[in-house]
């Protein structure tokens, strides 16, 4: 079990350092010349040639790409994210400020969406093809379909305008996570819903429990006992992988709640051309994505019986 | 019962728990404020669409922090709500050598925040080699010195009307206190009407009523700017009750809140005109008479009463706004005149030879881009670039609309690979029209090179005699009108929107400020 935790840890940095890498070299092909958008940014539209080209030398903007990530990578192994390019504060504590927000946020939104899909999709698996199986398939096609954006002002224009139920904005207590939370979630709980009535469907047709129901079980004993826990199991994979989603951040959530989140963190730093903070928030995402599909992957194994890592074949 | 139905029965109980306490949680707090929350409570609630990323003289305070700003700093110089200038930290000013040396006498008895007084040094400190304004803006600015503890000597290389570029909030007095013994920042330290309290990064910035202040002092206890990017999201807020005021409504809901009880709206033009900024460095624009015809194509009356819902005033062409100084009223624009808008293509040697309906010369079509940013004024400028690109179709040219950020503008106007950029803004600070230095060759966004044109500017910019200033920037005025370095559309106007409770706000045209004296609430 540990091997075979020290092995993914490995593969995990490999990862790592693939995604910033790409990331970095995007950056750096995008239009636009970084030195001269900051230097823009910091200077306002009175800007002179030499203004860029000390910011460039200061930046270390001058150096070719790939060594510039390299000294990237160095700071990095001593765990130093560097300076934002723009408003000269520590990337880490930036970033870390953002994080519980986000992680929150992630957190809320896969209850959220835990909550409807599950029963959703038990329910339309056990009476597939009535009228309350299609009715919930289509309520998750509209989930799916419905842009976030819309859903969100529609939200808000109802929960918190006209039944002044919830705040319309802000972070901090347990009512500002409702709307966000409901938002994100639904979109997130139609895939969940489908991806359930399916792999129930495809459970119940197996030989264990047509086995279970013979021995005389009756079919709750057999649900529960039997079918839920297998059926279950791709469901916790998505929705690890769904986590690991929400961590990166839901840049159009966060914007129209005004939700701290490192989503909108990131996208702004892309537009400013904040080469450290771009890196930074993609480092970070990249190994809380990493880390959760670990987490998703033994959890399997807590799961399954079947599988364990310490069988050596 | 088995266990997992306990366990579901559980689970349905939670939530009813979570659901009630949010109910609960609502009663006891009431809908943000205002219901009952004291007779006195004398708190503004603003909603903003930027947070204040900085606070120091170093940089340039971008997006809304420039409002939140004009709370805790002031500057030497100041405006009153129709532009008009009046003393700010300097009572008076005077210039021996005709604009090449300005001595300015500083207010007495004047505290910063931390109770440090404001003197010279403190201007000497805000106005040093390493500020921002010195590097960017004030550039012919040799030196600035102390003469005593309320005079202060500004030094420049050329003749300049100093008092104007001093009145803007972005590069206001700053009190040493702000620094620490290291010399790093530590937080704001003004002389404005609000002390700085606390700031939460990207949700709220809070600032308390300064006791010790000059001037009449704030009725109001304490201001806390909300970060809510979202536009949608700030009208929404205020109508919730959630926020009190907010800054920039767009143009959508204006009709919607001013319908609606007890929502006031209050407008009013602001020193912001958009334009369209041609690249006359290259065909087509390198021609003046391709300009003038879409000068004559476009329809800015239209513009504003049908894409804007009326915000805002036509500029046909005008180069700043009316509320500005030197403001030619006699200056002709243009109204829309398709024919001759036509014709002067056809004189260029332009003509629709192969009837496709655009018009083509020498075997290349009349076909180019128009740039827009997706930057804060970008939703408007969408529909503007719309109307303008249909319009454009109408006399024959074909016109191509990118929406591009910042990174991606900058680079097609260094290569000059563009037709027209729609922007807004640039080089407005307060009153006076520096906005023409934006078509000076020596400005690197310049896409217009002509030597009158310079002569003009530069001349414009070192008198300081009015008369002679008026007569300048009327020429230049009808300059613009008749070369067309760009086209300017919409002159902006400023809306902010207040709840009920918000009394006594005289919305100013100075763009971004917000001016908050003799503002209190009465909450019901």
């Amino acid at each position: 079990m540990w091997e075979y935790i020290a092995k993914r840890l490995a593969m995990v940095s490999v990862v790592i350092a693939g995604v910033t890498l790409v990331a970095f070299s995007a950056m750096y092909l995008a239009p636009g010349d970084p030195a001269e958008v900051i230097a823009l940014a910091r200077y306002g539209e009175d800007l002179s040639a030499s203004q860029v080209e000390t910011l460039r030398e200061a930046e270390g903007l001058d150096a070719p790409v790939h060594v510039q990530y390299l000294i990237w990578l160095g700071h990095l192994l001593r765990l130093d994210l560097g300076k934002s390019l723009v408003t000269s504060e520590d990337v880490l504590t930036e970033i870390l400020q953002k994080l519980p927000a986000t992680a929150e946020l992630a957190v809320a939104s896969l209850l959220i969406s835990l909550m409807i899909a599950l029963p959703a999709g038990v329910l339309s698996a056990l009476r597939k093809n009535t009228l309350l199986d299609s009715g919930c398939m289509f309520v998750s096609l509209l989930g799916v379909s419905i842009p976030n954006f819309w859903l969100g002002l529609l939200l808000i224009w109802f929960f918190a305008l006209t039944l002044h139920m919830f705040p319309s904005f802000g972070y901090g207590s347990l009512k500002h996570f409702v709307l966000p939370a409901l938002t994100l979630g639904t979109s997130l709980a139609a895939v969940t819903a489908r991806l359930t009535r399916a792999s129930l469907l495809e459970v119940m047709g197996q030989e264990y429990i047509v086995a279970a129901r013979a021995r005389g079980f009756d079919e709750r004993t057999v649900l529960f006992r039997h079918a839920l826990k297998n059926a279950l199991l791709p469901v916790v994979t998505f929705a690890g992988m769904q986590f690991g989603y929400l961590l990166g951040g839901a840049v159009v959530v966060e914007t129209i709640f005004s939700w701290p989140g490192i989503g909108k963190l990131l996208v702004d730093s892309i537009f400013a051309m904040d080469f450290s903070m771009v890196q930074g928030c993609v480092f970070f995402i990249a190994v809380l994505f990493s880390l959760s599909s670990l987490v998703v992957d033994l959890l399997y194994a807590v799961l399954d019986p079947r599988i364990r890592y310490d069988r050596h074949d | 019962m088995n266990r997992n139905f306990k366990f579901i029965l559980t689970i349905c109980m939670l939530l009813a728990v979570i659901g009630a306490s949010a109910c609960i949680g609502e009663e006891k707090e009431g809908t943000a404020k205002g219901t009952g929350s004291g007779e006195s409570s004398q708190e503004l609630v603003v909603g903003i669409s930027t947070d204040v990323s900085s606070w120091y003289l170093d940089t340039f305070a971008a997006g809304d922090a420039r409002f939140v700003w004009s709370q805790v700093y002031e500057t030497l110089v100041r405006l009153d709500s129709d532009l008009k200038i009046i003393p700010g930290l300097a009572e008076s000013w005077e210039t021996p050598d005709n604009g090449k040396t300005w001595v300015f006498h500083l207010r007495e008895n004047v505290t910063f925040h931390d109770g440090t007084p404001f003197d010279a040094d403190s201007v000497v400190f805000s106005y040093s080699n390493q500020s921002y304004v010195r590097q960017a803006v004030l550039k012919p600015v040799q030196s600035v010195e102390a003469l005593d503890n309320h005079t202060v000597k500004f030094v420049l290389a050329k003749p300049m009307p100093l008092p104007y570029y001093l009145t803007h909030v972005a590069w206001p007095v700053m009190g040493p206190g702000c620094l620490d013994a290291e010399g790093d920042f530590v937080k704001p330290v003004g002389t404005g009407p609000f002390r700085f309290e606390g700031q939460t990064k990207d949700q709220e910035v809070v600032l308390t009523r300064n006791d010790a202040y000059w001037g009449d002092k704030s009725l109001l206890d304490k201001v806390t700017f909300k970060v809510i990017p979202e536009a949608t999201t700030r009208v929404i807020a205020l109508e919730t009750g959630e926020v009190d005021m907010i800054i920039k409504v767009p143009e959508y809901d204006v009709q919607r809140l001013e319908a609606e009880e007890g929502i006031q709206v209050h407008r009013k033009l602001t020193t912001f005109t958009d334009f369209l900024q041609f690249n006359c460095d290259s065909s087509p624009f390198n021609d003046t008479r391709v300009r003038q015809s879409v000068a004559y194509a476009v329809d800015t009356e239209a513009l504003v009463n049908e894409v804007l819902e009326g915000i805002g005033e036509p500029a046909g062409g005008r180069p700043y706004s009316p509320v500005m100084m030197y403001s030619d009223p006699d200056l002709k624009t243009y109204t829309q005149d398709l024919g001759k808008a036509r014709s002067l293509l056809e004189e260029a040697g332009w003509k629709d030879s192969d009837g496709d309906g655009i018009r083509d010369k020498d075997g290349k079509p009349l076909k180019t881009t128009l740039i827009v940013s997706k930057g804060v004024w970008a939703v408007r400028h969408n529909p503007m670039a719309q109307v303008v690109q249909g319009t454009l179709r109408e006399i024959g040219m074909d016109i191509e609309i990118q929406v591009l950020d910042e990174g991606a503008i900058n680079k097609l106007e260094s290569t000059g690979d563009f037709g027209m950029i729609l922007r807004s803004g640039y080089f407005v600070w307060g009153p006076y029209p520096k906005h023409f230095f934006v078509h000076h060759s020596a400005n690197p966004y310049s896409h217009y090179h002509n030597e009158t044109y310079d002569q003009l500017v530069n001349a414009a910019d070192m008198t300081i005699d009015a008369q002679e200033q008026e007569e300048l920037y009327h020429s230049l005025q009808a300059f613009v009108i008749e070369e067309v370095p760009a086209f300017y559309l919409v002159h902006e106007e400023k809306v902010v929107a207040t709840c009920p409770s918000v009394k006594g706000y005289t919305i100013s045209s100075e763009d971004p400020w917000l001016n908050l004296s003799g503002v209190y609430l009465e909450r019901k």
